[in-house]
């Protein structure tokens, strides 16, 4: 008994060339979106940056990274029904004779695994990873962006291979046969337009399901949203004090800002911040995993903090949390977000103190910057040289 | 045609080879078997369970149902079954962490289920019209 099938034995003609390269079509241009935000985000998360990151919009990452998810979320019924449509080629021969078909065949076969390897593994990890669930061995951040690369390098290779193919298909009618296979002729309840339909809205629905982390007016309809949206003072947390190990003595009365310029080291209690004129700021905390939400911040503006310390503009700052431990303890903040007047060191969030969750005893928090930049818990600040 | 085809093949692999270099750079040789597992799991999950579990819900599909209630089934098990698979990690709750209440914070059981009976609810609403409509229906009756 045969274990695998064989290509002839589907016969269904919905999965045709026609379909493939018209769902393809919307698969390529989601690859390319998450591709690019991808990279914007990698950017933005970079410790050296050759050419500083903008600070303005400051909604710029929130939409980002917002359509980074969300349309990564999309593809997920986009390719089950691609990979559905071509599925019977996966059976079907490879020429036995001619030594250059055979090479071709191969390399063709091989690059298409690559690709099918590539999109299941960007799809699942990164559908994983907004669920801050992390079942491997290996760091997502750099696997997931290495990947990225090889998939759209697969994706690029397919595209080239099949250009003829697709051109002669989205230049067709969809319910043209020619590039079909010959078995698949048989009729079933669903048209090709049917089954192009329920794409779009396998799709629309899984967005609106996910979409409700990052979009406000969807948090009611998002049944599968990551997180309500509340928290503390109308935001959720990502990490909280407990897990990065602050305790309330560290937060109590003896807790110092220090600010290091030129040598000199300026030491400010909470009293001394609270004492700085306060400046209020409507700002987006916007997570890599996909969520984000708005919150008006009041502090101290981060370049008034900084004068009062002698530091000159035009500086990086490398900022320290108390935290001990993780990945983004030391973050630096370039001179464009130092010196922007909405860079504030927090105190306060919606009014209210800074829940410690937040950052309490202060955190930055600046425009246009990835969440896990806006460092909590703040222990030291050195402008450099 | 075929020149612009052989520098878009060219420039795919060039940009393929660059993630393999970024990635042996990044990665130590247990992470890049772990990494390997991963990447053949998601294949074989896919080409062997997902395409065996569609292929055979749709043969029962075929025989179970009547013949004007399989399209709106297709597209009905279509958006579900999409929507079971991405609801997994919620589900199942894998990165809920006891110290952060505001991640994944929302009962998704109750709004999977939810959203499953609204799709259902709409295939056999669909259904229903298509039986109305059909031109043999008043003479059947």
């Amino acid at each position: 008994m045969r274990l695998a099938p064989s290509s002839e034995q589907f016969t269904s003609r919905l999965r045709s060339a026609h379909v493939a390269a018209r769902v393809g079509l919307w698969l390529g241009v989601c690859f390319g979106i998450c591709f690019v935000t991808g990279l914007v985000s990698h950017y933005a998360q970079e410790y050296q940056q050759p050419v500083p990151f903008p600070t303005s919009p400051a909604w710029g990452y929130r939409l980002t990274q917002g359509l980074h998810v969300v349309t990564g979320t999309a593809t997920i019924p986009l390719l089950l029904v691609k990979l559905w449509t071509v599925y019977p080629n996966l059976f079907a021969g490879f020429p036995r004779r001619g030594l250059g078909r055979m090479a071709v065949t191969a390399a063709e076969r091989a690059s298409i695994a690559v690709l099918v390897a590539s999109a299941i593994f960007l799809l699942a990890t990164g559908l994983v990873n907004t669920t801050r669930w992390y079942p491997w061995e290996f760091s997502f951040r750099s696997t997931h962006y290495a990947l990225a690369w090889v998939g759209i390098g697969a994706l690029v290779v397919h595209i080239a291979v099949k250009l003829p193919v697709i051109r002669d298909v989205l230049l067709g009618d969809v319910d043209d046969d020619d590039h079909d296979r010959p078995s698949a002729t048989s009729e079933g309840s669903l048209s090709r337009r049917g089954l192009l339909r329920t794409t779009w809205v396998a799709a629309g629905v899984t967005v609106l399901a996910t979409a409700g982390a990052t979009v406000p007016w969807l948090r009611q309809v998002s049944v599968l949203a990551v997180r309500s949206g509340e928290g503390p003072a109308g935001i959720p947390i990502n990490r909280t004090a407990e897990s990065a190990r602050i305790t309330d003595a560290m937060v109590g009365p003896d807790y110092r800002l220090t600010v290091a310029a030129g040598g000199a080291e300026t030491v400010f209690g909470r009293k001394d911040l609270v004492a700085l004129p306060q400046r209020t700021e409507r700002l987006p905390i916007a997570c890599v995993e996909g969520w984000s939400a708005t919150g008006d911040w009041t502090g101290v503006r981060l370049r008034d903090l900084l004068d009062a310390a002698g530091a000159a503009s035009g500086s990086d700052v490398i900022v320290r949390s108390m935290q001990e431990r993780g990945p983004f303890t030391v973050t630096r903040l370039p001179a464009n977000f130092v010196d922007d007047p909405r860079t504030l060191v927090a105190l306060q969030l919606a009014g209210r103190e800074l829940d410690l969750d937040h950052g309490y005893p202060c955190r930055l928090i600046a425009p246009n910057r990835p969440g896990v930049l806006q460092t909590k818990w703040l222990q030291r600040l050195e402008v450099q040289a | 045609m075929n020149a612009a085809r052989y520098a878009l093949g060219t420039a795919g692999v060039l940009l393929g080879l660059w993630g393999v270099w970024l990635i042996s750079g990044s990665a130590d040789e247990e992470e890049l078997v772990n990494l390997a597992v991963w990447l053949a799991a998601g294949v074989l999950a896919h080409d062997v369970l997902v395409a065996a579990v569609s292929l055979a819900v749709a043969a029962v599909a075929a025989t179970v149902l009547p013949q004007v209630a399989r399209a709106p089934a297709t597209v009905a098990l279509v958006v579900v079954g999409t929507v079971t698979l991405v609801a997994i990690p919620f589900l199942g709750r894998f990165g809920a962490s006891p110290t952060n209440e505001t991640l994944l914070d929302k009962n998704y059981v109750a709004g999977y289920l939810g959203l499953v009976t609204l799709v259902v609810a709409c295939a056999v609403v669909s259904t229903v019209i298509r039986v109305r409509r059909a031109p043999d229906h008043t003479a059947a009756r």
